[in-house]
């Protein structure tokens, strides 16, 4: 109540509150974010130290690094690993690659374009939830419109169910993330592909460059930025998002379509298991942190060169 | 320094006059409809009507989510005054040390003879102590398309050979595509299908989940399961994913012929297929019949700010009336005896057919380890056994693992 402090001038020559003001201003945020981000994911590692099991709220008991020692003795740890490698393996690539068709596409001047452009977003637009269920409903082995399909082309003889197999249940939810994806990537290559001045195509035309090597010189380049940065942020989605798959089939069957960050969700949020399941999240986010780090370096390289 | 005295000054009448108009006291309860469209509000208003100063504030959680959400509410400090509860959630919250024993004022209740005998003892916990009033019940049996047995000039299975080959007869290419679209029986390989599993495996002699899993009998009860589905082909393709939703849809559209349920679902069945369909008790197998005893209660948790109005509300919904407006909602059965005989709800041969079962009706352990049973180890455990993925003797190890903890 007594900090009435005469404005000085600091060593900058600036006033302090011209110093102060940028802090101030930033604080709210800071805070805020120290408070919802920053302060449970300390709470995470502390809690991963702990044999800590939610029902038991009086047995608090520090155990070291023991719940990662039994994490890399556990089987389902291994074949979460697995699964998530290839969830982010396969559907960022097919994203990507359908994302910059359509982006392509979408670049070009035909009638009815902006509808076009409004309609590819929707499958983005939908609640994770909205299209699980839809999709549920797709592969469903008795009215789902797959097997309907497949079977009047004649490309099945009897109905699969799709997510009651072990070998088709992580493919099917993968292409259900890819569906719901490419529309990302398709509206942030396509700003990126309108950032590319026409003068550059047009003095390759001249020069005789054919449309692949225009693209190969001029369209991957000029979006190369964009797609470093959409690479990243989706492939930092796709690792986190569970919902799609715990709506689908919940993990099952088995432990076929089980990711780490759903594995440790059911071990914290069903099993109860606190302890066991933040050690799960954070050996998953040191893995994380290191697939993004070699991404940036490797990429950041590419891209300045 | 003076301002902010004033400032405490108002803000403590503030409280004051808060809490002076606040002497009401107010029951936060949880419960859990499928039916949206339920009679909780009627319930409420009445009971408010004859306890003016109660409050009840009653919220319907969804049934996947619903312990999930209480375990958390009660480590969070925010746990409801009151809630409808299972007996295999009991141990952990007792455990917790989240509920109140209520044994005394059970006895001291004038409701209390009039409950249907033995479910106070069904429902004590394994501390001798009672925390639990009994609020609905139901026993599992078997549904079956009267028709379909009918046309074929089958029997309803008593046993697990009858069982077999009904079900195998039952598995029909009606359509000639050369695919079968009618099934045998609709197996629940999802969460909550235990009950069909333990319906062939836990009736052998001397198998239960705590010992003799990893015994003969205890493996041929879930290799037959896992027989029925592989080499028999009488559960439908989906069966290691059907929760409850799909065996349901599958029976009523005619996917599957036989199925495990309870009482809860017979109207809705019988809507869509009339007299087609009737109940018996589950086959027997290996020499016994397990069925499962679906209990449902209510309890005052012991974080209640006021738990004689808890308990005037949840002994409210156990007597007589009440508890028939309250089971009209969820479809099961009263537990005060004059409700029970003026029961009219559901069809005659579905109650027969609970009360057939109720000989052979039992409760999982009541231990701790039951809750990870019910919710990972068997779900997953059953979906590997049915794809393949292990053997039959090496699902009954998890579990018997599991229990040996």
């Amino acid at each position: 109540m007594t900090d009435t402090t005469v404005p000085d001038a600091g060593p900058t020559g600036r006033p302090l509150g011209r110093r102060v003001l940028p802090y101030a201003m930033l604080s709210p945020a800071v805070l805020v974010t120290l408070a919802i981000v920053f302060f449970p994911m300390v709470q995470t590692a502390w809690m991963s130290l702990h044999d800590y099991v939610l029902f038991r709220p009086n047995h608090f008991e520090f155990v070291g690094l023991d719940n990662f020692r039994k994490a890399l003795a556990d089987e389902v740890f291994w074949i979460s690993l697995r699964h998530t490698a290839i969830w982010i393996g396969i559907t960022i690539p097919a994203q990507v690659l359908l994302g910059l068709a359509t982006a392509l596409l979408l670049n070009q001047d035909f009638p009815w374009r902006p509808l076009a452009r409004a309609l590819i977003i929707i499958p983005w637009a939908l609640p994770s939830v909205v299209i699980a269920l839809m999709w549920v409903w797709i592969y469903d082995s008795n009215y789902g419109l797959m097997n309907d399909f497949l079977l009047r082309l004649g490309l099945i003889e009897q109905a699969v169910p799709w997510l009651a197999r072990p070998d088709t249940a992580l493919g099917a939810i993968i292409l259900t993330l890819t569906w719901q994806g490419f529309p990302f990537f398709a509206v942030m290559i396509l700003a990126g592909l309108q950032s590319i001045p026409r003068s550059y195509y047009e003095a390759a035309a001249i020069d005789g460059a054919s449309t692949w090597r225009q693209f190969w010189h001029i369209t991957l380049p000029g979006i190369s930025g964009v797609l470093v940065t959409a690479i990243l942020l989706r492939m930092i989605w796709v690792a986190n998002s569970f919902d799609v798959i715990f709506v689908m089939t919940g993990g099952g069957p088995g432990y076929s379509t089980y990711t780490l960050p759903l594995y440790a969700f059911v071990k914290s949020r069903t099993n109860l298991d606190f302890g066991y399941g933040s050690a799960l999240a954070v050996l998953f986010t040191l893995l994380l942190m290191v697939v993004v780090l070699v991404y940036l370096r490797r990429t950041g390289k590419a891209v300045s060169r | 320094m003076k301002m902010f005295r004033k400032f405490a000054v108002a803000a403590s009448a503030l409280t004051l006059m808060a809490s002076l108009a606040h002497a009401d006291s107010t029951v936060r309860f949880w419960y859990h409809f499928d039916n949206a469209d339920n009679p909780m509000d009627e319930l409420v208003a009445e009971f408010e009507k004859q306890n003016p100063g109660i409050k009840v504030e009653a919220e319907n959680i969804p049934w996947n989510s619903y312990y999930d959400n209480l375990y958390t509410a009660i480590i969070g400090g925010n746990a409801p005054d009151a809630a409808m509860v299972k007996m295999f959630a009991q141990p952990r919250l007792v455990e917790m040390g989240a509920l109140e024993p209520i044994g005394a004022r059970i006895d001291a209740w004038d409701g209390k003879d009039g409950l249907e005998d033995n479910l106070l003892n069904l429902t004590k916990a394994a501390d001798g102590e009672t925390y639990y009033l009994p609020v609905q019940y139901v026993v599992l049996y078997l549904y079956y398309r009267q028709d379909m047995l009918d046309e074929l000039g089958l029997k309803v299975p008593t046993t697990c050979d009858e069982f077999r080959d009904v079900a195998k007869a039952l598995t029909r290419d009606t359509n000639g595509d050369g695919s079968p679209d009618v099934y045998g029986f609709g197996f629940r390989g999802g969460k909550g299908g235990h009950d069909h599993w333990a319906s062939f495996t836990l009736s052998h002699e001397g198998v239960s989940l705590e010992e003799g899993l990893t015994s003969d009998a205890g493996i041929a009860g879930t290799q037959y399961v896992v027989d029925l589905f592989r080499q028999d082909g009488v559960f439908p393709p989906s069966a290691p994913n059907d929760g409850f939703q799909e065996i349901l849809g599958a029976f009523k559209a005619g996917k599957t012929a036989m199925t495990i349920h309870h009482i809860g679902s017979a109207n809705g069945i019988v809507e869509v297929l009339g007299d087609k369909v009737s109940a018996a008790p589950v086959p027997e197998c290996g020499g016994g019949r397990w069925t499962s005893f679906g209990d449902e209660s209510t309890a005052v948790l012991s974080s209640a700010s006021d738990k004689d109005a808890a308990w005037k509300w949840i002994s409210f919904l156990s007597s007589p009336v009440n508890n028939a407006r309250f089971n009209e909602a969820t479809g099961q059965l009263p537990v005060v005896k004059s409700d029970a005989e003026s029961w009219s709800l559901h069809p005659q041969r579905f109650v027969k057919a609970t009360v057939d079962s109720l000989p052979y009706a039992h409760l999982l352990p009541n231990v701790s380890q039951t809750s990870d049973f019910v919710n990972t180890v068997w779900p997953v455990n059953m979906q590997r056994a049915l794809t393949g993925e292990i053997t039959a003797q090496e699902m009954n190890e998890k579990i018997a693992e599991l229990y040996a903890q």
